[in-house]
């Protein structure tokens, strides 16, 4: 494929194709700080491919595919095309992961323990841990959380922060433009922009930390905290995994521990302040 | 750039053992395209590789592992829910090889569930996996009636909680097909390998498997049909199988194959017709990102897979129904 | 509805004579996560997660022999308190059905 890179995120290296120069571009700028890959070999393929066969240079579509892909995923337009990059590096780790028992949840990580936040897209777990991440916490990852196997750590996987909406606002208020990738208008989801983590979470992206506290936040309510019993955290979390099936008997045990150690707590909030707060408290109440 | 890093590997792992990063970047793209990156990691076996290899290697056994346990399974269930028709249900392709510990099923990436039960069953065989859960997926009413006069099989079912689907074969070719394999010897020669369960004998494994890859389709899969192939001929006695071929109406079919399988994966040294240097064209035409390449070879045999499958009339009938129907080939 | 010493479950009867053994050894794995029960079934990679009377059952027919269904509720009768036979009967007996049904236990001719 005419243009490329290779990113080392974590314990994970991806070899990115694309048929067209700019999301090239914008990714090797705004993971230019990243560890490079240790020896060049990557664990996924991904390829951002013509979505038809004038679709290169006609309102040019892309199409994400890679080892991994849908067949009847939609294709986006050029104007997203970081966002297309981030997406298939997501379907590689969700579809083939398997060193790690993946949940779909945000980390931080202060005093050396962890604090994952589980959730679909708006419940707000991306942005409290940018925000987070930006008031001495270690961010450890927004999309996936990877808990290893044996003995149940948590372990970094920062990505670009994907910010949608209003969030985008009060997150680039604190952040320096450099670390904010370019406004995307219109996407599936609305506005999305992409912001980089910190650089010591960088830097230390290889440190993994026990997790302490598990919580799923709920933007948009009232302020409340509702401890969640195992079976129902279980359950949940089943759900949160792309990949507990695929790893058959060790994730039944390592989401059995994790579960067994790990205090759940439902928690809505109504304003990104109030979260912080209540998640500083929670923290204290733990320590 | 094609696919041959990824027959050379396979037919001699230690010429790997040299390759730089992005030359392993290349083989494991192409290997996970052709769905055959657990067969790769099974004969590398523990041949020394880079640490990141190493890695998506044993990634890839523990797949094929998974897949085989999840293959015997949807076996033992549907043994289960046939058991009370006394018939014999013969597995078929993957999953025949994962329940007698062939070659051919190590490493191997299994599909769905094919079994092959007498014509005059079907009736009851489609009640009892009903009964026993399993559900239709195709529900246009034209594709339904082609499938149950015409195809080989009955249209695919799906179980409705565990999400995987079964095939069920009277035959190995379709009924249009030029070739007529005598399916009742196939049953009748079956061996048994579990409770109620039976895969077909040496010689017919090979002739089915190149029923499948040479005389019904398009060759999508083919390095690793033939690969299946190149691992049952070793166990399969070559006077018996020209003969059972020659019963099945596949002899030109598994003369082929053989040669196919031996200029790729064997020694290389059988003479290969024109016709078969185009098939391997064909097989060949991936990259090193994994991508399709030869779009117009792809479709021909696209085209010929249709073909192959229809009296000319019905074809031109077929292919403008799906046209209709808004259906456009990959 | 009873039919006889059979009961009716699903469409099918089940008669009390019906016998079920056990997976092989190990191929459970079982473990309790507050108020639930949660089950690895290895041979089908699922995960299941159980309530009374499942582990019960199952523990019931703990020395892998067949086991008919009136065995089985005389068994778990000495250990709990089922209710009148009438109703715990079809009950246990759709119970096993459906652990067979999913694999967890084997009807035996």
């Amino acid at each position: 494929m005419k243009h490329r890179v290779t990113l080392r995120i974590g314990p994970a290296t991806f070899r990115i194709g694309s048929a067209w120069s700019g999301p090239i571009g914008e990714l090797r700028r705004l993971y230019a700080d990243y560890p490079a890959p240790s020896d060049g070999s990557a664990d996924f393929t991904v390829r951002l491919e013509p979505a038809g066969l004038l679709r290169r240079w006609l309102r040019p579509s892309i199409f994400i595919t890679g080892d991994h892909g849908l067949a009847d995923a939609a294709p986006m337009s050029l104007a997203h095309s970081l966002l297309a990059a981030e997406m298939g590096m997501n379907l590689q780790m969700a579809l083939g992961w398997r060193r790690h028992l993946l949940l779909h949840a945000s980390s931080v990580e202060k005093d050396g323990r962890v604090l994952l936040m589980s959730g679909e897209s708006g419940s707000g777990k991306s942005t409290l841990a940018a925000q987070l991440g930006e008031r001495g916490w270690r961010l450890m990852g927004d999309e996936f959380a990877l808990i290893d196997l044996a003995a149940g750590a948590v372990l970094p996987f920062p990505r670009l922060v994907s910010l949608k909406n209003r969030a985008i606002d009060v997150i680039a208020a604190d952040v320096p433009a450099a670390r904010m990738g370019p406004l995307l208008e219109g996407t599936a989801k609305g506005d999305i922009r992409h912001m980089r983590p910190r650089a010591d979470a960088v830097a230390r992206m290889d440190e993994g930390a026990p997790p302490a506290l598990l919580l799923f936040p709920r933007f948009g309510h009232a302020s409340a905290i509702r401890p969640m019993g195992q079976g129902e955290t279980f359950m949940r979390l089943t759900q949160a995994s792309t990949n507990y099936v695929a790893l058959g008997e060790a994730a039944f045990a390592a989401l059995g521990r994790f579960v067994d150690e790990v205090p759940a707590m439902a928690m809505d909030f109504p304003s990104g302040d109030e979260a912080i707060a209540m998640v500083e408290r929670l923290w204290e109440e733990r320590a | 750039m094609s696919a041959l890093p990824l027959v050379r590997a396979l037919r001699r792992p230690e010429s790997a053992a040299a390759f730089s990063p992005e030359q392993w970047n290349v083989l494991i793209a192409m290997a996970r395209a052709e769905r055959l990156i657990g067969t790769l990691a099974l004969r590398i076996g523990d041949g020394a590789v880079p640490g990141g290899v190493r890695a998506v290697l044993a990634d890839a056994r523990l797949d094929a592992e998974r897949e085989a346990r999840q293959a015997l399974w949807e076996a033992d269930r549907a043994a289960a829910a046939l058991a009370p028709l006394g018939l014999r249900v013969v597995l078929l392709k993957g999953t025949a090889y994962a329940a007698a510990g062939l070659k051919a099923g190590a490493g191997r990436f299994i599909g769905d569930l094919d079994i092959l039960v007498p014509r005059d069953s079907m009736d009851a065989v489609e009640k009892h996996l009903i009964a026993a859960g399993w559900e239709w997926v195709k529900s246009d009413p034209y594709d339904d009636a082609y499938y149950r006069q015409w195809m080989h099989e009955l249209p695919p079912l799906i179980h409705r909680d565990r999400d995987r689907m079964i095939d069920v074969h009277h035959t190995v070719l379709p009924l249009t097909a030029r070739q007529t394999p005598d399916a009742e010897a196939l049953i009748a020669d079956a061996v048994p390998v579990s409770d109620g369960l039976y895969i077909l004998s040496s010689e017919d494994r090979v002739c089915h498997a190149v029923a499948h890859m040479l005389a019904d389709g398009d060759l999508a899969g083919g390095l690793r049909n033939l690969w299946d192939i190149y691992c049952l001929l070793g166990e399969a006695d070559p006077a018996a199988l020209e003969t059972r071929a020659e019963r099945h109406g596949l002899l030109p079919h598994v003369r082929q194959a053989r040669r196919l399988a031996d200029a790729l994966y064997g020694e290389g040294r059988t003479r290969l017709t024109l016709w078969d240097r185009i098939v391997i064209a064909r097989l060949l035409a991936r990259d090193g990102w994994g991508r399709e390449t030869r779009k117009g070879l792809r479709f021909a045999f696209y085209l010929r897979s249709h073909w192959l499958r229809m009296p000319p009339l019905m074809l031109a009938r077929h292919l403008l129904t799906k046209w209709r129907k808004g259906y456009r080939p990959a | 509805m009873r039919y006889g010493g059979a009961a009716i479950i699903g469409g099918r009867a089940v008669t009390v004579d019906q016998r079920y053994c056990r997976e092989r050894e190990g191929n459970i794995l079982f473990r309790t996560l507050g108020d639930i029960g949660l089950l690895y079934h290895r041979p089908s990679g699922q995960t299941h997660i159980v309530i009374s009377p499942v582990p019960e059952i199952l523990e019931a027919m703990e020395d892998d022999s067949p086991v008919s269904v009136g065995d089985l509720l005389q068994r778990l009768s000495r250990r709990f308190d089922l209710g009148p036979q009438e109703t715990a009967l079809p009950k246990i007996a759709a119970h096993l059905a459906d652990m067979a049904a999913l694999g967890l236990i084997r009807a035996v001719a």
